[in-house]
Formats: structure tokens, sequence, C-alpha cells
């Protein structure tokens, strides 16, 4: 007992000062998906580098192992990414999931409204809605994935668990629902923040631009894993190692017994 | 000086005027919270067009010539009071400003949401609108200091006058919470219109209050930190308030305070 | 019966009514305001251009005082005017302007430095004064001889209205909003609340009070041209006569304005002309020069209104199917000033007529747009023969505006009324001989016969439809009551009216509910516009002569002889087809300013006998008192201080008059 919880407990709490934490809490719904945002922007770009070749999308995963500082791949670096990636994630959901509809009559409520408004912003903020529920279960998913077994990035890791694990739906989903819901997000970040301020036209012009390119660059990036997963489903669990890799593996090979390459992907 | 234009400018096409008159179709929703027997049912009504025919004229002339029980809101019919919004084909607006020509041949009118239902197209946008005022205190706070009212004013800045006056210009008519999606799921929310004000008297010099007593009466999720940003209250205002930058600055203000 | 007992129970929730309410209850004593609608609704919000008020901040107003808004106000008027309630008010409406800054009304400001105006068709630069930079401007409006009328942009009214209701609010007046007065409870003697109708549910309740004060506005819905909104159907006029003990003052008297946007009646405010706007006729011709060669578009509104309709006889107008009209060009302001001052008017324009006032005229004919006449008070606004009965604002004939209300004056009016009126209704209230406490019996009496006249209307066979007979009836106000007045239209105007009540009494409707229903208060409020019209219809034909705004044809001259009095009408038996007309006449030799021309409009009168007596007193105590301070000098001709309200006596401050150096 003390006096802040007996004063709160009588409903005066806000007669003894100020509460910050409405302040905070928008804040903070803001940045962590600020940040989310700016992770996907990021993590498209390195999961798209497939496009340029195996190659440079290994040598990206095995930068974040950090194989190129320590000489060898530490995976937990990566569950340590992915575990504050989680942790932002689930902070952000939960403050979203305040703003969402609680029951099925502000369901109902919120839906009509939309429908016979016909307000480009409100649809927008429905679709947050929809795209964000998906996520909730898609992203955790993902996620859990990606801590648990952070190994199994890479060129052939990443492609059999499109095609062979059969998750290509998954990413498709996921990937059309974090485009809009990022690209919507930003926008309402702006308009919220009132930064940049530039008129909403713009802005949304700017929005729906981001939008299509990243899910054209989604999408190309997802049908390069489809394809590798797709020539590649007959060696399901093989790793992929550089060939100036397996040129020095060999001579390895050949002064010692073969060993673990130091590329990750498990059998 | 100026050359004189000719009337014939202004003149109605005489080609325009031979044209035979639109039939318009309104489907009023209609219900009576008093008799709550009768399910709310929409009920058309036609209405022949006539020139510079707003929804005013037309509803008029519907109660005058066909049914007489509709009840709608209007006073000043010159767009300056702010009584008679309502759904036009789902969006709120002013119906005395709404002119029948900008319509399709069949239009829905439905009461504004959010309000407490009076009967048909009549809500009590007055009796929240008091209520509002009420909570975020809506009114100059100066000491209440002996006022010698003999002497001359004190001075303002014209510019800072012309921008108060600006966000001055709100008529309470409900167009703002009625199209806010927040307001739609939370009945407590202070809706546009209570920012806007807070916004009036946070540029006032006149006024005491510091951004804490702001934060303490908008500080919440009811109030600046609820709002999702929608937008579409800035988009419907009739008095083209500029809600959007107002609620945005209100809210970085606000966000380093609390 | 349901009864609620109060201080002071006010009608209507304008700016007159609030601002008394508030006054109540600053000092101590309870108020509840009735309201047709939510107060911020009122239709004191649609006063665009300003109010008028001495500060002479801006260059044009150097000089400007409150003799100078005196003598118009006077002028105006016709000599109308109650001259001592007049200096009341000129001496109050700078206080009041300056109490609404101090409230938080955005007054436009003066900005020091050179600006470019239109007066005349002529740019002209002005030199604003440094010392006035950040004071409270004002603008040009109508019959007035300095530039004096204060304002918000043109949204003058609105912003007034809000921070008073905002005061209001901060000061817990309770509205009961959507609550309609049907009848005053009184007794012949004294006034002590009144029946009360639950707009929503029907109820009625018996709302007593030790004060009852109306402030219910004008009746610009007897017309059927009218700028007024659709609430300004006199209801507070129509209860007041229907006591048969309290009158009606000078319900002739009223007022067109000249630029109603055509055919709708949409108000665009004076403020145009007053910025440089122009009259133009099918010619795109400037008329008013022709007519009006000094004060041309900005003489009164009723010379104005009556030129104009005299250019349409001429067969100037432009004829359309509706009628003809005029136009009213504001284009050559410009549009940096047209969307900076005059927005409103823009939004307006732009709204029902779909055009670019920056750059098309726009068209307009004189609408109906307010009501001189009102319940006839005191200068302390309590009826003479109804004690305990109050009036302010466009409800009241205080008497302000005699037979023309200069523009400016009327949104002051509301504020400055509601200030002295709410200071003696609060000092009634204050005498213990006054808290007697409502005899219930007699509130029962009243509630039960309200009850009975709604089951009447409600079970009525009758065939009469009120909305039918409402049109009628204002389209015989517009076709024999109008501008121009003569005396067999008059007469025929009357019978028609008086077949109107009689048919109106055989109203049968289609809806049976008591509650919420628009056909029952149509037809209740049919009945009380009816004899509020015949009223209006009957004072112009007695009343041979031409003031103000009431133009006889047949008498075009003002008469000061035989007509230099104030009409009162009773009503005092209810199936009566006409009122009971009185005449009230004016002291000439208690008038500070004596009548004479106005300075416009024709130069056609007779005077009164005592007229050259009292101006030959008047011109020989300025003589003695030559050189004196102007406050001397108009005390000597007619003392008033002691009439107002302690609270709200004293000189104004002005940069050319400061406060010490009068003293």
């Amino acid at each position: 007992m003390s006096y802040e919880t007996i004063v709160a407990q009588a409903g005066l709490a806000d007669r003894i000062g100020k509460n910050r934490w409405p302040a905070r809490l928008d804040i903070l719904q803001s940045s962590t998906g600020l940040f989310l945002a700016l992770f996907m922007w990021g993590h498209m770009f390195f999961v798209a580098s497939i496009l340029l070749g195996a190659t440079p999308m290994w040598v990206i995963t095995k930068f974040f192992e950090g194989y190129f500082i320590f000489g060898a791949s530490h995976y937990w670096l990566v569950s340590c990414v992915v575990a504050f990636v989680a942790v932002v994630f689930v902070l952000h959901a939960g403050l979203a999931v305040r703003k969402f509809p609680i029951n099925y009559r502000q369901l109902r409520t919120i839906r009509a409204h939309a429908a016979e408004m016909r307000h480009e912003d409100t649809t927008l903020w429905t679709w947050q809605v929809y795209t964000g529920f998906l996520l909730f279960f898609f992203a955790s998913a993902h996620l859990y994935q990606m801590l648990v077994w952070p190994e199994k990035i890479g060129p052939y890791g990443s492609a059999d668990r499109m095609w062979s694990d059969g998750l290509w739906p998954f990413y498709l989903t996921m990937l059309l629902a974090v485009e809009l819901h990022g690209g919507i997000g930003l926008y309402r970040l702006a308009v919220k923040w009132g930064w940049p301020d530039a008129p909403r036209e713009v802005l949304k012009k700017l929005k729906w631009a981001l939008t299509a390119f990243f899910l054209v660059l989604g999408l190309a990036t997802l049908g390069a894993y489809v394809k590798i997963g797709y020539e590649h489903r007959d060696h399901y669990g093989e790793r992929y190692t550089p060939s100036w890799l397996v040129d020095q593996q060999q001579n390895n090979d050949a002064a010692a017994a073969p060993q673990a390459a130091p590329s990750g992907e498990t059998k | 000086m100026t050359e004189p234009v000719t009337h014939r400018d202004n003149a109605p096409d005489p080609a325009e005027r031979k044209a035979p008159p639109r039939q318009l179709t309104l489907n009023v929703l209609r219900y009576d919270p008093r008799n709550p027997s009768v399910a709310p049912h929409l009920q058309a009504y036609k209405v022949e067009e006539a020139d510079s025919m707003t929804l005013f004229i037309a509803l008029s002339e519907i109660r005058e010539h066909q049914d007489p029980t509709l009840q709608f809101d209007f006073v000043c019919r010159a767009g300056i009071c702010g009584s008679c919004a309502m759904m036009v084909n789902g969006r709120p607006r002013l119906a005395c400003r709404t002119l029948t020509a900008s319509l399709p041949d069949e239009s829905t009118l439905a009461p504004l949401p959010f309000f407490e239902l009076i009967g048909d197209l009549s809500v009590n946008t007055g009796k929240w609108m008091r209520g509002m005022s009420e909570r975020l205190e809506t009114w100059l706070h100066a000491q209440e200091k002996e006022l010698d009212l003999r002497r001359v004013e004190e001075r303002m800045d014209p510019d800072l006058a012309e921008q108060i006056y600006e966000l001055d210009r709100c008529v309470e008519c409900g167009c703002c919470v009625a199209a806010c999606g927040t307001a739609q799921m939370r009945e407590d929310f202070v809706g546009a219109v209570g920012f806007g004000k807070i916004a009036r008297f946070r540029l006032d010099p006149r006024d005491e209050r510091s951004d804490d007593d702001f934060y303490a009466v908008i500080g919440d999720d009811t109030g600046v930190f609820g709002c999702m940003s929608l937008l579409a209250c800035h988009d419907v205002c009739p008095k083209s308030l500029p809600l959007q930058t107002q609620i945005s600055f209100l809210r970085r203000k606000l966000a380093t305070v609390g | 019966m349901k009864t609620i007992v109060t201080d002071v129970l006010v009608i209507g929730g304008g700016l007159a009514g609030l601002r008394m309410a508030i006054a109540a209850k600053k000092r101590g004593h309870e108020a509840i305001v009735l309201s047709l609608v939510p107060p911020k609704r009122s239709h004191s919000a649609a006063a665009q251009g300003g109010m008028q008020a001495s500060l002479a901040n801006v260059a044009k107003g150097v000089g400007d005082n409150e003799d100078v808004h005196f003598e118009d106000t006077v002028r105006g008027s016709d000599w109308g005017a109650d001259q001592i309630v007049a200096r009341m008010f000129v001496n109050t409406a700078p206080k009041a302007v300056r109490e609404l800054a101090a409230w938080g009304t955005p007054w436009s400001r003066v900005r020091a430095g050179d600006r470019e105006v239109i007066i005349n068709e002529q740019k002209v630069k002005l030199t604003e004064r440094a010392e006035a930079h950040g004071l409270i401007a004002q603008r040009d409006f109508g019959g007035t001889k300095k530039w004096r009328t204060c304002y918000v942009s043109d949204g003058t009214g609105h912003a007034m209205l809000f921070t008073t209701s905002d005061q209001a609010i901060r000061h817990g007046v309770e509205v009961h909003e959507r609550t309609e007065a049907l009848a005053l409870i009184h007794d012949a003697e004294r006034c002590y609340g009144a029946v009360v109708r639950n707009l929503v549910t029907g109820e009625l309740t018996a709302y007593l009070a030790k004060a009852t004060a109306m402030a219910t506005g004008g009746a610009g819905r007897l017309y059927r041209v009218t700028t007024n909104a659709v609430i300004c159907e006199g209801m507070g006029h129509a209860l007041a006569l229907e006591t048969g003990v309290a009158a009606l003052g000078n319900m002739e008297a009223v007022q067109f304005h000249p630029t109603g946007i055509f055919p709708a009646g949409i108000l665009v405010t004076e403020g145009c002309r007053g910025d440089g706007g122009l009259l133009r006729d099918v010619d795109g011709h400037r008329f008013m020069p022709d007519y009006e060669p000094e004060k041309k578009e900005l003489a009164s509104r009723d010379v104005v209104s009556r030129r104009m309709e005299e250019h349409i006889r001429a067969g100037k107008g432009v004829p359309t199917r509706f009628g003809p009209h005029l136009w009213l060009d504001i284009t050559l302001l410009g549009r940096r000033h047209i969307e900076h001052n005059l927005r409103e008017v823009k939004e307006i324009c732009e709204s029902f007529l779909g055009i670019d006032p920056a750059e098309k005229w726009i068209p307009v004919r004189p609408a109906q747009h307010y009501t001189m006449g009102g319940v006839r008070t005191d200068h302390t606004g309590q009826s003479p023969t109804l004690k305990g009965l109050f009036a302010a604002g466009e409800a009241a004939c205080w008497d302000l505006h005699g037979f023309n209300r200069l523009g400016g004056n009327s949104v002051a009016e509301t504020v400055v009324a509601g200030m002295i009126v709410g200071e003696f209704i609060a000092d009634f209230c204050d005498k213990p001989e006054n808290s007697v406490p409502a005899p219930l019996s007699l509130a029962r009496e009243f509630v039960a016969r309200e009850e009975e006249k709604l089951s009447l209307l409600l079970e009525s066979p009758g065939r009469e439809n009120p909305f039918r007979l409402l049109s009628e009836m204002q389209q015989i106000m517009t076709d024999y009551v109008g501008i121009f007045r003569q005396g067999d239209a008059l007469l025929a105007g009357v019978a028609q009216l008086q077949g109107l009540l009689e048919r109106s009494r055989e109203i049968g409707l289609s809806g049976k509910s008591r509650a919420a229903n628009p056909e029952l208060v149509a037809a209740y409020r049919l009945r009380r516009m009816l004899k509020l019209a015949l009223t209006i219809a009957y004072g112009a034909y007695q009343r041979a002569e031409s003031r103000g705004a009431h133009f006889r044809e047949d008498f075009p001259q003002r008469n000061d002889q035989d007509w230099l009095k104030r009409t009162l009408a009773f009503w005092p038996e209810e199936g009566a087809t006409l009122p009971r007309l009185d005449y009230e006449p004016l002291d000439v030799m208690k008038m500070e300013l004596p009548p004479g021309w106005r300075g416009y409009g024709a130069k056609n009168y007779i005077d009164h006998p005592d007229t050259p007596r009292r101006q030959q007193e008047v011109e020989a105590l300025r003589a003695e008192m030559q050189g004196k301070d102007r406050h001397a000098v108009q005390d000597a001709l007619m003392p008033f201080a002691d009439k107002l309200p302690a609270a709200l006596a004293g000189r104004n401050e002005r940069i050319d008059e400061p406060l010490e150096s009068a003293k």
C-alpha cells in the first residue's frame, strides 16, 4: 500500500499529477512501427540479394552470422537480432491492438463506417487492421522459425523452405500484408506527427510508389527463391557453398579430413 | 475603374432552362427512438428538382407537401449555424449547403452517427457539444481580475487575431466526429472539434493555460493520443478548418510535455 | 405538473439571452435559458459584418465618439428611437466590445502603416497610426459618419456568439435546449414564468421565476423572402402579445436588407458595400449615386432598399423567371480582400450560387431582415405594463432603432442590452419584494390551458393545412406589407390575414403524436404568427406617414406633427382578429437631437410644433457652453448618467481621449 495506489484505487490518480503514459505509449507505438517498417525495408533488400545471385545472398547471410569478423558462423547472433525484432514486434502489436475494434459491435460499426464513407484514409486503416491481424500470426510464426533455426537462412535453405517445405503461399501472404501494413503505417506516421510536412496527396503518392516498389521487389525475390527451390527440390537440405569456397574447401579437403564447411546449412 | 462584365455571364443558360426538371429520389433513414416497435427503415421520397435547389429546400418541400412527420433540423439554412449536418450518401455534410445538382438521381440521407438520435435525421449535437465544452473547458481562461471596461483594450497582433479566427470558425456541426473512425469505436473520444478548440485557445495569448493544463484534458487515449489520424475530419469539415496540421501540432507539443 | 423554479428565466439562447443570463448568474442569481436550438446555432451567429462601437482606432474613425454614434443612430431611426436609450447604448457599446475582447473574441486588429482600400470606386491609400497598431479595427457601414463597425472578418456574430456561449458554460448557466415557451404565466400584473414544451418529448413544464426575460429575436419568417433563420418566427413577440397586458411597440417597422441573395434571400453582409462594393443594374450601371449623391450605396438600409426597388420598378432590374434582381459587384475589391475579410460571403456565393464573387457579380434584391418592433420596455428592459417581464435584443422595443436600425447596431444591441438589462434584472431579483412565490395554482391553470389547446389541435377534424396557410401568409405579407406600402393594399392585406386567422382555427393535423411533431409545431406557431402579421399590417395601415423603413406611397412625408409617436399593440381578446392600437408620444422637448433631415433619403417631412422651439433651446445651450467638455454639453442637453447601472457607467477611453484627462 502506498499513497499512490490508495489515491489511484479511489479513482483520483489524475488529480495528483498528470499521467505521462498515454503520451509515452503513443510515441512508443509510433517508434516501434517506424523501426519495424525500416527494418522490413532493410530485410527486403537483404533477401532480395538473391536476385543478384546466390553468392551475394550467401555473403549477406554470413555477414550477419559474423563469419567475416570471427571467421566462423555464430547463429546466435542472428537469433539475437531476431529476438530483438520479436520484442519490438510484440510491443508494437500490443500497443496497436489497443486501437483495434475490441468487440463485434465495434467491428461491425467500423466496417459499415468505412464502407459507407468511402474515405481513402479510413479504408487504408481498415486494411492495416486486417493486415496487422494477419501479421500477428504470420510474423510471429516466421520470427519463431528464424529465432529457433537461424542456420536455415541461406540461398538453398530459404529456397527449400519456399518450395520443398511448401511455404511459398505463407510468404506470399505475409509479403502482401507486410508491404501494405508498413507502407500505410509510414504514411500515417507522417500525417500523424506532421513530418515530413508535405501535402497529403504527395505523401500518399510517395507511399504508393514505395509500396509498389517493395511489392515488385518482394514478388521478384519470392519468385527467385521459388525457382531455386524448385530446381533444388532433389537436393533438399543441401546447403549452398560459393564456388570459390568450394575450391578452397577442396584444397582443404585434400589437406585434411573432410570437415563441416563454414556454410551453415544443416541437413 | 473595373470594366463592367455583362450580366449575361451570370444569367442561367436558356438552353439549360428548357431541360425537363429531374425527378430526385431521396431515401431517408427513418426511426423514432420513442417508438421502437417500428424498426429503422428507408423511406423513399420523390421531389422534382428546381433551379439552385438545396437539400434544405427539398426536405422542406417533402415535409410541407408529402410527410409532415419527417424530422430534421435546419436553422440558418445558409451554412453558418451547423444545425443540419447529416449523412448524405454515406458522408457527413451540411444539408443546407448541398445543392441537389451535385447529387445523383437517387440519394440516401441518414442521421449523423455517434450523436444521440432524436428522430429521423435529427440528432442531438448540441447536448454532446456542451458536454465537450465543459470537459475541455473551451473558454478563455484568464485571471478573474476586475476588468475595467472603460480602458482601451489590450493589443493583439493583427496576423495572430486572423489566425485565431481561422480556428474559431468551427460551427460545431459534428461532421468531423461523425466522419471519425476513432469516435465510432470510442464513445468518449473528444473528436476533431475538441482538438480544434484546444488548438484555438492554445494559440490565444489571452489564455493563461499551459501545455500541462491542455495535457490534462486531452493527453490520453480519449484525446490526442487516441486519434488514429484517419483525417476524415479534415476532409469533411464544411468550414475547411486545418484540422490535420492542428492535430499533429498538438500531438507533437503534448507528447513532449508528456 | 412538472415545475422548475429559478430566479431568472431567459427565453432565447442567442447573444442577448446568454448575456442577460451571465449577468444574472454573476450577480448570484440562478438563471435558466430556454432555447429552441443549441444556443450556438442561434440566429445571432448570422450577423456577419460587425458591431458598432465608437472606439475610433482606425484612421477613418478618428474623431468618432459616443456623440457621433448617437446622432447616427437617431438619424438612422428617423427620430423614432428613445434618445435616452440610444445614449445608454452608445456609451456601453465600447465596453461591450472590450469585454468580449477580454473574453476571447478574436476581433480583427489594426495594422499600422499604409493600406489600400476602395472608397467610391477609387483606390485610396489609408495610413493607420502606429499608436493604434494591434487595437480593434473598424470598417465602414451604411448610415454612419465614421468607420465604427468592429468586426471579426465577416463572421462577427459567430465569433461573438461562441465567445458568449462559452462564457455562459463557464459560469454554469443552465441551457434547456430544444424547449419552447408556449405561454407566459401571469396574473395581468406580474409575470411569473412560462409554460414550456419539450420539443423532443412533447412534455409540458411550468418554469417559475422572479424575472422572465424575452430574447427570442425577430419575426422574419412572417415574410416569404427573408434573411432570417427558420426559427425567427417571432414567438417571443407573440407570447407577450397574447398576455393581453404587455405591449408590442412599432411592429410596422420592418427592415429590408438591400443585399439578400436572389432568390433565396440568404444575406450577404453590408460589409460588402462598406468595403467598397457597388450596386449595378441590368446595364451594369452603378445607379445609387443617381439617387443618393452623398452616401450612395452607404445610405441607411431603408433608403438603399427603397432605391433598389424603385430602380427595379423603372425597369432596370435583371429579368429572370423568379422576377427581377440587381447586381452587387465586389469584384473590384480584389481576391485577397475577399478571401480574407469576406470569406463567409465567398463561401455563400460558392455554395448557393456556384459563383466566385471575386470574378462575378452577385444577384441581389432586398429581403426582409430585421424586426425593429418588439416587446415594449422601459430603459431598464422591463415591460411597463407587465412587471417581471423583461426583453432585450431584436425581440424588444427598448427602443434603440426606432423605424430603421443601422447596420452593425443590432448585434451591438444584443450584447449591450444583454449587459444593461441583465444588471437591471439582477437588481430586480435582489429586491425582497420581488421574491414573491409564484402562485402554483396559477401555473397549473396555465399549463392546463396549453394542454387543452394542444389537445384540441390534435383532435381537430379541420381540413386546413398549416404549411399551406403559412405560405399564404408569407405571400400576403410580401405583397401588401413590404417595402412600399399603400393604404388600400394594406387594408386588403389585413382582410386577407384575418381570413387566414379564421381558417387557422380549422387546422387538422395528419400526425397525432404529442412528442416531436413538426406539423403540430407549425400549427400552433402559425396562429401566433398570424397575430403578429396582423399587428404589423394593421399598424402599417394606421400609420399614415412614412418614417424609416415604414414607407407609405400615399403618405410619403414623415409627419412629426401627427406621428412622432410609438405604436403600442395589445391583443386582449383571444378570439379577436385585430389588435388594439395605442400610441405613445415622443417628447421633442426632451430630445438631445430634435427631429430634422437625416442627411440622406428624401428631404420631406412635416415638423412637430415643438421642434423649432427645442431646436432653438439646443442651439442656445450649445452656444452658451461653447468650449466646454463635450460630456458636459451632453449632460446639459439630456442627462442620462443616472439611468445606467453603476457597473456600466463611466466614460470610454480612446487613443485620442485618455481617461485621466477626460475626468
